[in-house]
């Protein structure tokens, strides 16, 4: 509107001297629609134009709020279809065992209490896996790598498997929690697999403590070695829950390392030492 | 061993305090948050298993007030939040570990057998080695009234050191006591604390030092004017 009426004052000198006569007239008219439709064309093309571009930088804006929420409800997706199993299984054999001889029953309870804490375990790391994963979720101080993994093997149910141990001290900054579960789901697979033996070896190795394991069954099959760090990623017939790989390479990289396969049976760790170099000459050396 | 319990579900309740029996603890048990505290300020406990929620008083409430009155029982919080921070709080209101909920009987028992391990004798009252002073309940340590900065492990670490001041520890007993690594190659973990805890002293101008005895370990000592410090 307002451009109509500017463009008409500004050539409103040139066609002056035409008002008046017919043809005049009639031309002016002309004029006044030509540039009206132009304008009003013009006018139009930038509205679409505006909008469009309103439309895409919306969508950007928004782009990071729903993949957030594509992811939780993912999470919730996945959560609940692992959950129904172990849940599953309780309320069967709860039910079942009603009837039961008390030999059944107290069959049923262990098998009760496994599931049940399956489905905890499981929940701790679907939830871990939500969350980003970086230092800021650490609570880090300096962890003796090889002293967790002593740890961990001592406590670990090694049945009839033959574990050897070949640790040399690796200090990190670490999450002394969180690395337990890294060492112990690396250690629950080799074990789950391995005809008799385990080889578990720690030691520093250029700026990071390497951990290396490996055991001596038929190593991981090539259909899964692409898949292997997802979550969820299952050989055939495996009893774990899928999420143990996943849960090491979080664990490694909020740490700022990483977990790899190594082919074979053979997995390792990477985990930044700490800079403590000093500090040990310090300690020994009784400077103060 | 007498632990005290205190846990609202009556199914949990029941069936930590017979997991306990069975491992030979005298169970006390007792449903809510104030009567929880009550009985840890009265009552003398190996140790105590809070859960976090609570009617009446939270399970860090507990915690804090405990200590505030100069309880040193290790305390133990069940929790279904495992979050950094939620880790963090239980730590910073003075309970020793944590168990996240549903929990494996054996962890749990273990993790039980670890803090009674840990705990040796309770001591009430404080400690001091020349300047220095260490609170064990409130796991506060300072000089003057100037308070040390103190991560978890290494307040346990002096702590250990000032109780056995002037005797000399080794690294292998340091390692078993506080670390439990059960690690047969050598660590320098204990190294790197010392090494960050005679940073922090020397910061608040003490005159407790750590020396190292070489070929045998470490010891706190208070520097006196007269003597050099001791440094082998």
């Amino acid at each position: 509107m307002l451009a109509f009426f500017f463009v008409d004052a500004a050539y409103r000198d040139a066609y002056e001297p035409a008002l008046g006569t017919a043809a005049g007239n009639a031309a002016i008219v002309h004029f006044r629609r030509g540039v009206a439709g132009t304008l009003v064309v013009c006018d139009a093309l930038l509205i679409l134009a505006v909008g469009v571009a309103s439309y895409a930088l919306a969508r950007a804006a928004v782009r990071p709020l729903t993949a957030a929420r594509e992811r939780e409800a993912r999470f919730a997706a996945d959560a609940a279809h692992e959950l129904r199993t172990p849940l599953a299984a309780i309320a069967s054999v709860a039910q079942a065992a009603r009837e039961g001889t008390p030999a059944e029953r107290a069959e049923a309870l262990e098998t009760i209490a496994a599931r049940a804490l399956r489905a905890g375990a499981l929940l701790g790391d679907l939830l871990t896996l939500a969350r980003r994963s970086d230092a800021e979720v650490l609570h880090l101080e300096p962890v003796d790598l090889a002293g967790v993994a002593a740890r961990v093997a001592r406590e670990a149910q090694t049945g009839s498997i033959a574990l050897d141990l070949q640790l040399r001290g690796a200090i990190v900054d670490g999450d002394e929690r969180r690395l337990e579960q890294l060492v112990r789901n690396l250690l629950a697979n080799a074990l789950r697999h391995a005809r008799s033996r385990v080889t578990l070896s720690v030691a520093p190795e250029e700026g990071s403590a390497r951990l290396e394991i490996e055991d001596d069954g038929p190593g991981v099959p090539p259909e899964l070695v692409a898949r292997l760090f997802q979550r969820f990623a299952k050989g055939a017939g495996s009893e774990g829950s899928g999420l143990g790989l996943a849960i090491c390479r979080w664990v490694a990289h909020a740490h700022g390392g990483e977990v790899d396969y190594d082919g074979g049976s053979r997995f390792r760790a990477f985990i930044p030492l700490g800079s403590y170099a000093s500090a040990t000459e310090d300690g020994r050396a009784g400077s103060d | 061993m007498r632990v005290l319990l205190v846990e609202d579900d009556p199914a949990i309740s029941a069936a930590i305090g017979k997991m306990l029996e069975r491992q030979r603890f005298a169970v006390e048990a007792v449903n809510d948050g104030e009567r929880g505290l009550e009985h840890i300020l009265r009552g003398t406990y190996d140790l105590a298993i809070v859960d976090v929620m609570l009617p009446g008083r939270d399970g860090f409430s507990l915690c804090r007030s405990a200590r505030g009155e100069g309880v040193t029982t290790p305390i133990l919080v069940l929790t279904a939040r495992d979050a950094v921070e939620d880790r963090i709080r239980g730590l910073d209101a003075g309970a020793d570990d944590y168990v996240v909920k549903p929990f494996d009987e054996h962890e749990l028992a273990a993790r039980v057998r670890a803090l009674v391990r840990r705990a040796d004798r309770p001591l009430q009252t404080s400690l001091s080695v020349g300047t220095l002073s260490i609170d064990p309940a409130s796991r506060t340590a300072g000089v003057a009234d100037r308070p040390l900065d103190l991560g978890a492990t290494e307040f346990r670490l002096l702590e250990l050191l000032a109780r056995n001041r002037g005797i000399t520890l080794s690294r292998a007993q340091i390692l078993e006591k506080i670390w439990d690594y059960d690690f047969q190659g050598s660590s320098n973990i204990v190294d790197v604390y010392v090494s960050q805890l005679r940073r922090k002293l020397k910061a608040a101008g003490t005159n407790a030092r750590i020396t190292t005895v070489w070929g045998i370990g470490y010891k706190l000592v208070a520097d006196t004017p007269k003597h050099a410090p001791s440094g082998a």
